[in-house]
Protein backbone atom coordinates (compact mmCIF):
# COMPACT_ATOMS: atom_id res chain seq x y z
CA UNK A 1 0.00 0.00 0.00
CA UNK A 2 1.45 3.46 -0.87
CA UNK A 3 0.41 4.86 2.53
CA UNK A 4 3.19 4.18 5.05
CA UNK A 5 2.63 4.40 8.77
CA UNK A 6 5.59 6.03 10.51
CA UNK A 7 4.31 5.55 14.04
CA UNK A 8 7.47 3.67 15.02
CA UNK A 9 9.70 6.61 14.06
CA UNK A 10 7.60 9.17 15.98
CA UNK A 11 7.44 6.88 19.00
CA UNK A 12 11.24 6.51 18.90
CA UNK A 13 11.69 10.29 18.70
CA UNK A 14 9.38 10.76 21.71
CA UNK A 15 11.05 7.87 23.57
CA UNK A 16 7.66 6.25 24.05
CA UNK A 17 6.66 2.61 23.74
CA UNK A 18 3.59 1.34 21.91
CA UNK A 19 2.21 0.05 25.21
CA UNK A 20 2.46 3.51 26.79
CA UNK A 21 0.74 5.06 23.78
CA UNK A 22 -2.05 2.48 23.86
CA UNK A 23 -2.67 3.26 27.55
CA UNK A 24 -2.72 7.01 26.92
CA UNK A 25 -5.10 6.94 23.94
CA UNK A 26 -7.19 4.04 25.22
CA UNK A 27 -6.77 1.82 22.16
CA UNK A 28 -5.74 -1.80 22.53
CA UNK A 29 -2.13 -2.72 21.94
CA UNK A 30 -3.27 -5.27 19.36
CA UNK A 31 -5.03 -2.60 17.31
CA UNK A 32 -2.10 -0.21 17.57
CA UNK A 33 0.21 -3.01 16.41
CA UNK A 34 -2.03 -3.52 13.38
CA UNK A 35 -1.77 0.20 12.64
CA UNK A 36 2.00 0.28 13.21
CA UNK A 37 2.66 -2.65 10.90
CA UNK A 38 0.55 -1.10 8.13
CA UNK A 39 -2.03 -3.87 8.22
CA UNK A 40 -4.95 -1.56 9.05
CA UNK A 41 -7.44 -0.83 6.27
CA UNK A 42 -8.49 2.54 7.64
CA UNK A 43 -7.90 4.90 10.53
CA UNK A 44 -10.58 6.90 12.31
CA UNK A 45 -10.11 10.66 12.66
CA UNK A 46 -10.65 10.22 16.41
CA UNK A 47 -7.75 7.72 16.58
CA UNK A 48 -5.50 9.98 14.53
CA UNK A 49 -6.45 12.95 16.69
CA UNK A 50 -5.69 11.04 19.89
CA UNK A 51 -2.31 9.87 18.58
CA UNK A 52 -1.36 13.37 17.40
CA UNK A 53 -2.44 14.89 20.71
CA UNK A 54 -0.36 12.45 22.80
CA UNK A 55 2.67 12.46 20.52
CA UNK A 56 2.35 16.22 19.85
CA UNK A 57 2.67 15.81 16.11
CA UNK A 58 0.79 16.30 12.83
CA UNK A 59 -1.06 13.56 10.88
CA UNK A 60 1.61 13.91 8.21
CA UNK A 61 4.24 12.86 10.75
CA UNK A 62 2.37 9.57 11.24
CA UNK A 63 1.24 8.88 7.67
CA UNK A 64 3.25 9.17 4.50
CA UNK A 65 2.23 8.70 0.87
CA UNK A 66 4.79 7.08 -1.43
CA UNK A 67 4.45 6.51 -5.17
CA UNK B 1 -30.33 -10.52 20.35
CA UNK B 2 -33.96 -9.88 21.46
CA UNK B 3 -35.68 -12.89 23.03
CA UNK B 4 -38.36 -13.03 20.30
CA UNK B 5 -35.64 -13.19 17.60
CA UNK B 6 -33.93 -16.01 19.47
CA UNK B 7 -37.24 -17.85 19.66
CA UNK B 8 -37.89 -17.29 15.93
CA UNK B 9 -34.45 -18.67 15.07
CA UNK B 10 -34.89 -21.65 17.32
CA UNK B 11 -38.31 -22.36 15.76
CA UNK B 12 -36.88 -21.96 12.24
CA UNK B 13 -34.09 -24.41 13.08
CA UNK B 14 -36.62 -26.97 14.32
CA UNK B 15 -38.83 -26.56 11.22
CA UNK B 16 -35.81 -26.85 8.90
CA UNK B 17 -34.58 -29.99 10.69
CA UNK B 18 -38.05 -31.51 10.36
CA UNK B 19 -38.27 -30.62 6.66
CA UNK B 20 -34.77 -31.98 6.03
CA UNK B 21 -36.01 -35.35 7.27
CA UNK B 22 -39.42 -35.10 5.59
CA UNK B 23 -38.06 -34.20 2.13
CA UNK B 24 -36.00 -37.39 1.52
CA UNK B 25 -38.85 -39.45 3.02
CA UNK B 26 -41.25 -37.97 0.46
CA UNK B 27 -38.72 -38.52 -2.33
CA UNK B 28 -38.36 -42.14 -1.24
CA UNK B 29 -42.15 -42.60 -1.17
CA UNK B 30 -42.44 -41.17 -4.71
CA UNK B 31 -39.67 -43.55 -5.79
CA UNK B 32 -41.56 -46.47 -4.23
CA UNK B 33 -44.71 -45.32 -6.05
CA UNK B 34 -42.77 -45.08 -9.32
CA UNK B 35 -41.32 -48.58 -8.93
CA UNK B 36 -44.72 -49.93 -7.89
CA UNK B 37 -46.31 -48.31 -10.96
CA UNK B 38 -43.83 -50.24 -13.11
CA UNK B 39 -44.37 -53.56 -11.35
CA UNK B 40 -48.09 -53.41 -10.43
CA UNK B 41 -49.22 -50.88 -13.00
CA UNK B 42 -52.96 -51.51 -12.99
CA UNK B 43 -53.19 -51.71 -9.18
CA UNK B 44 -51.29 -48.43 -8.65
CA UNK B 45 -53.17 -46.63 -11.40
CA UNK B 46 -56.52 -47.75 -10.01
CA UNK B 47 -55.42 -46.55 -6.57
CA UNK B 48 -54.52 -43.19 -8.14
CA UNK B 49 -58.01 -43.01 -9.64
CA UNK B 50 -57.22 -43.92 -13.26
CA UNK B 51 -60.19 -45.79 -14.74
CA UNK B 52 -58.97 -49.07 -16.25
CA UNK B 53 -61.56 -49.19 -19.06
CA UNK B 54 -60.09 -46.08 -20.76
CA UNK B 55 -56.85 -45.97 -22.75
CA UNK B 56 -54.52 -44.41 -20.22
CA UNK B 57 -51.09 -45.02 -21.78
CA UNK B 58 -50.42 -41.32 -22.23
CA UNK B 59 -51.65 -40.52 -18.73
CA UNK B 60 -49.56 -43.27 -17.13
CA UNK B 61 -46.46 -42.04 -18.96
CA UNK B 62 -47.21 -38.48 -17.80
CA UNK B 63 -47.70 -39.59 -14.20
CA UNK B 64 -44.40 -41.47 -14.23
CA UNK B 65 -42.66 -38.43 -15.73
CA UNK B 66 -44.15 -36.27 -12.98
CA UNK B 67 -42.91 -38.79 -10.38
CA UNK B 68 -39.39 -38.67 -11.85
CA UNK B 69 -39.50 -34.86 -11.81
CA UNK B 70 -40.72 -34.97 -8.23
CA UNK B 71 -37.78 -37.18 -7.24
CA UNK B 72 -35.40 -34.86 -9.14
CA UNK B 73 -36.73 -31.90 -7.16
CA UNK B 74 -35.90 -33.50 -3.80
CA UNK B 75 -32.09 -32.95 -3.88
CA UNK B 76 -32.69 -29.32 -4.87
CA UNK B 77 -35.07 -28.83 -1.95
CA UNK B 78 -32.48 -30.47 0.31
CA UNK B 79 -29.82 -28.02 -0.93
CA UNK B 80 -32.14 -25.08 -0.15
CA UNK B 81 -32.90 -26.42 3.33
CA UNK B 82 -29.25 -27.19 4.15
CA UNK B 83 -28.01 -23.78 3.02
CA UNK B 84 -30.83 -22.06 4.90
CA UNK B 85 -29.92 -24.02 8.02
CA UNK B 86 -26.27 -22.96 7.66
CA UNK B 87 -27.35 -19.30 7.36
CA UNK B 88 -29.56 -19.61 10.45
CA UNK B 89 -26.63 -21.15 12.37
CA UNK B 90 -24.34 -18.32 11.28
CA UNK B 91 -26.91 -15.81 12.58
CA UNK B 92 -26.93 -17.77 15.84
CA UNK B 93 -23.15 -17.56 16.11
CA UNK B 94 -23.39 -13.78 15.67
CA UNK B 95 -21.54 -13.61 12.36
CA UNK B 96 -24.02 -13.67 9.46
CA UNK B 97 -22.33 -11.07 7.24
CA UNK B 98 -19.73 -13.36 5.71
CA UNK B 99 -19.10 -14.06 2.04
CA UNK B 100 -19.97 -17.72 2.45
CA UNK B 101 -23.56 -16.71 3.32
CA UNK B 102 -23.77 -14.68 0.10
CA UNK B 103 -22.68 -17.81 -1.78
CA UNK B 104 -25.27 -19.86 0.12
CA UNK B 105 -28.01 -17.41 -0.85
CA UNK B 106 -26.93 -17.55 -4.50
CA UNK B 107 -27.06 -21.35 -4.36
CA UNK B 108 -30.55 -21.14 -2.82
CA UNK B 109 -31.65 -18.72 -5.56
CA UNK B 110 -30.36 -20.98 -8.37
CA UNK B 111 -31.93 -24.03 -6.71
CA UNK B 112 -35.26 -22.15 -6.57
CA UNK B 113 -34.89 -21.29 -10.26
CA UNK B 114 -34.28 -24.99 -11.01
CA UNK B 115 -37.31 -25.94 -8.91
CA UNK B 116 -39.44 -23.45 -10.86
CA UNK B 117 -38.20 -24.99 -14.12
CA UNK B 118 -39.17 -28.45 -12.81
CA UNK B 119 -42.51 -26.99 -11.76
CA UNK B 120 -43.01 -25.60 -15.26
CA UNK B 121 -42.10 -28.99 -16.79
CA UNK B 122 -44.68 -30.68 -14.55
CA UNK B 123 -47.31 -28.17 -15.71
CA UNK B 124 -46.46 -28.91 -19.37
CA UNK B 125 -46.54 -32.70 -18.84
CA UNK B 126 -49.77 -32.56 -16.82
CA UNK B 127 -51.55 -30.24 -19.27
CA UNK B 128 -50.36 -32.33 -22.20
CA UNK B 129 -51.69 -35.60 -20.77
CA UNK B 130 -54.77 -34.34 -19.00
CA UNK B 131 -58.13 -34.79 -20.73
CA UNK B 132 -61.78 -34.49 -19.76
CA UNK B 133 -62.12 -38.27 -19.32
CA UNK B 134 -58.77 -38.66 -17.58
CA UNK B 135 -57.84 -35.41 -15.86
CA UNK B 136 -54.64 -34.98 -13.85
CA UNK B 137 -55.85 -33.32 -10.71
CA UNK B 138 -52.75 -31.41 -9.56
CA UNK B 139 -52.91 -27.79 -8.47
CA UNK B 140 -50.34 -26.30 -10.83
CA UNK B 141 -50.42 -22.59 -11.38
CA UNK B 142 -47.84 -19.96 -12.18
CA UNK B 143 -46.90 -18.24 -8.95
CA UNK B 144 -45.65 -14.68 -9.00
CA UNK B 145 -44.74 -14.98 -5.31
CA UNK B 146 -42.28 -17.84 -5.94
CA UNK B 147 -40.47 -15.90 -8.66
CA UNK B 148 -40.41 -12.91 -6.33
CA UNK B 149 -38.75 -15.16 -3.73
CA UNK B 150 -36.10 -16.09 -6.33
CA UNK B 151 -35.41 -12.41 -7.03
CA UNK B 152 -35.34 -11.68 -3.32
CA UNK B 153 -32.69 -14.37 -2.80
CA UNK B 154 -30.47 -12.93 -5.54
CA UNK B 155 -30.86 -9.41 -4.08
CA UNK B 156 -30.19 -10.69 -0.55
CA UNK B 157 -27.06 -12.48 -1.78
CA UNK B 158 -25.77 -9.15 -3.09
CA UNK B 159 -26.72 -7.43 0.19
CA UNK B 160 -24.78 -10.08 2.13
CA UNK B 161 -21.78 -9.65 -0.20
CA UNK B 162 -21.75 -5.90 0.45
CA UNK B 163 -22.37 -6.44 4.16
CA UNK B 164 -19.45 -8.87 4.39
CA UNK B 165 -17.14 -6.38 2.66
CA UNK B 166 -18.29 -3.55 4.93
CA UNK B 167 -17.73 -5.73 7.96
CA UNK B 168 -14.23 -6.61 6.77
CA UNK B 169 -13.48 -2.91 6.31
CA UNK B 170 -14.86 -2.09 9.73
CA UNK B 171 -12.77 -4.81 11.33
CA UNK B 172 -9.67 -3.35 9.69
CA UNK B 173 -10.44 0.17 10.91
CA UNK B 174 -8.43 1.37 13.88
Amino acid sequence: MPINVKLDDVLYERRMTLTELSEKIDITLANLSILKTGKARAIRFSTLEAICKVLDCQPGDILEFTK
Amino acid sequence: MPESDGYALSLTRKILRFLMVLNPVFAFLILVLLIASLIWESWVMTALGVKSELDSTKLIFAMRTIMVLGIAAAPLVQVVLKRLMAIVESVDSGNPFVLVNAERLKTIAWSLVSLEVIHFMIIVVAKGASSQELPIDIDLKFSFTRWLAVLLCFVLARVFEQGARMRDDLEGTI
